[in-house]
């Protein structure tokens, strides 16, 4: 317990940094809506862009004038958000003790190395769980100017536990990265360049002609705005596969973890 | 009993040597010293020792109980006093003593005091705050605070001016009564002469020399100084005699074996000056040092 508290204690300047990135994030997107909304010019607009363009940013999809087609656009940066912030939390709550050089205390304390990777997985899960729901927090307020209707929150709530999930898979992959990689320098960085990478595919699986086992490559097609918007339900499908990737990476950190040297 | 057995203990980080097929074992209740030049493998066996690290060979255990498979365990009565202390940011002495505190059973809020007045410890300042020196008294205190049974102590006293390292010596000195075990690794002889009971000299990796810091200045080698204007150095070239070298006409060298073949020796030249005398360890340890 006392290492959870003190990993939250340590990590809530980097909570409080990412909620205020989301919530400006907000405020300036809903700033902007309010030249989207209920302007059919704006629709015109938009069809003159290339389907490609319109696809990949999810605008096909959703009609930008109303505040829930806004809110469906706005997911893919929830989602990048909450995959880079969880991605970082779960690697650097790992990796930090080895760069800060504080392995030869806290690793020499009667406290097995299980004990710690659970701790600090459950500190960082805590994380992203009020991450998330500052975001929601943030949209809900931030909707109200424009006469948001019960279709809205339902969709946002999916929104949210979408972010959640994305969050929760990229968790699970920096805290392997965290517990496995020695070189702790690389492992932020590997985190950061497996995102972007999934995120490309998830970009290139949206283009007409590409090969469709693509979308099972990245967690970013699993939780789509798009699909969210039409199925009105996560994918079970896709949260079975989320499910099975967080808990592959899980064992195999606490595998990792508790069988490798500390880099002193 | 034997506190700490290790055997044939190896370990190699990838290629690079880290230590050789080290063996020795450290009685309860005594003071082991173990000395060697810098990246000779006294932190890589202490690490191996915390099981913060994997050997690549050879066992080692602590209170009878395997090092790796028993770590959690064996870690609740060892205190331990890395090199270089490192400790969280943004935390008051106090704090972190508590936080280290609450790992182990026991309230330890009136000996957190106790060493803390005793090492001029300010509990109320910043762990960043503070100097090399100061830090170092933050890790004395929580590697004693929770009353271990086991001591590592590694080059402990770098930082620590001589006033406190005295004080130091003391309160290790006053565990070492209580019946605390000591394992205590430096490069300098002098405190180790000061403390120790027994020694292990270790060099690239490999344990050189196990022995009762006595004996191992007392009984096994003589220092010999002999000027003699007219007598080569090579007169005395005799397999017990060691570092044999001339400086300013005075021929010097360490002997080990039966006095009386030496003295003899001498008695068969005309010699100005002789003095026969007991190494420091000092000169003992750089003889091994350059073996």
């Amino acid at each position: 317990m006392n290492i959870y508290f003190r990993e939250l204690r340590a990590n809530l300047k980097s909570l409080l940094i990412w909620s205020g990135i989301v919530i400006l994030l907000i405020v300036i997107g809903t700033a902007k809506f309010s030249a989207f909304t209920d302007n059919p010019e704006m629709l015109k607009i938009l069809d003159a862009y290339p389907p490609a363009l319109l696809k990949a940013m999810s605008l096909k999809t959703f009609n930008l004038t109303t505040i829930t087609g806004f809110f469906g656009v706005m997911f893919l940066y929830f989602g990048l958000m909450s995959a880079i912030a969880a991605a970082m939390w779960g690697s650097d709550i790992i990796s930090k003790e080895e760069r800060n050089k504080t392995v030869e205390f806290s690793l020499v304390l009667p406290v097995s190395r299980s004990r710690i990777v659970t701790a600090k997985a459950l500190a960082a899960l805590t994380n992203l769980a009020a991450f998330v729901l500052i975001t929601w927090v943030a949209s809900v307020v931030a909707a109200q100017n424009y006469n948001p209707d019960a279709g809205f929150y339902d969709f946002l709530a999916l929104e949210m536990q979408a972010m959640f999930m994305i969050g929760l898979i990229f968790l699970a992959l920096g805290l392997l990265l965290g517990c496995a990689m020695k070189q702790y320098k690389r492992a932020g960085s590997t985190a950061v360049g497996i995102i972007l990478g999934t995120y490309f595919i998830s970009v290139v699986s949206g283009m007409q002609k590409s090969p469709d086992f693509l979308k099972y490559l990245t967690p970013f097609k699993y939780f789509d705005a798009g699909e969210l918007y039409r199925a009105g339900s996560l994918n079970s499908v896709y949260l079975l596969l989320s499910a099975v990737i967080i808990v592959i990476c899980i064992a195999a950190a606490y595998w990792t973890y508790n069988r490798r040297d500390l880099y002193i | 009993m034997n506190v700490i057995t290790v055997n044939n203990l190896t370990k190699y980080y990838g290629k690079a040597r880290g230590i050789i097929d080290v063996s020795f074992s450290v009685e309860e209740g005594e003071i082991f010293g173990f000395i060697g030049p810098n990246g000779a493998g006294k932190s890589t066996t202490i690490r191996l020792l915390l099981s913060l690290i994997y050997p690549t060979g050879g066992s080692a255990a602590i209170f009878g109980k395997d090092v790796w498979k028993f770590g959690t365990e064996i870690r609740k009565n060892i205190g331990y006093l890395p090199s270089e202390v490192f400790y969280y940011e943004g935390m008051k002495v106090i704090d972190l003593l508590k936080y280290s505190a609450g790992f182990y059973d026991g309230d330890f809020t009136e000996r957190m005091h106790e060493l803390a007045e005793y090492m001029e410890l300010d509990l109320k300042r910043r762990i960043e705050d503070l100097s090399y020196g100061n830090k170092k008294k933050v890790g004395i205190v929580q590697g004693l605070l929770h009353n271990p049974k086991l001591l590592f102590l590694d080059e402990p006293t770098s930082g620590l001016d001589p006033l406190m390292q005295r004080k130091f010596f003391n309160l290790i000195r006053e565990e070492n009564r209580r019946g605390v075990t000591i394992f205590f690794s430096s490069h300098i002889l002098g405190e180790v002469q000061r403390l120790c009971d027994r020694v292990g000299i270790i060099r690239e990796g490999r344990i050189v020399e196990i022995s009762d810091i006595r004996t191992l200045q007392e009984n096994n080698y003589k220092k010999i100084r002999i000027t003699a204007p007219d007598v080569e150095p090579d007169y005395f070239a005799l397999p017990d005699v060691s570092n044999l070298h001339a400086e300013n006409g005075t021929i010097k060298f360490f002997f080990k074996g039966d006095i009386n073949t030496i003295v003899q020796k001498i008695s068969g030249i005309r010699v100005k000056d002789v003095t026969i005398e007991e190494p420091t360890l000092e000169e003992i340890f750089m003889h091994y040092y350059e073996r």
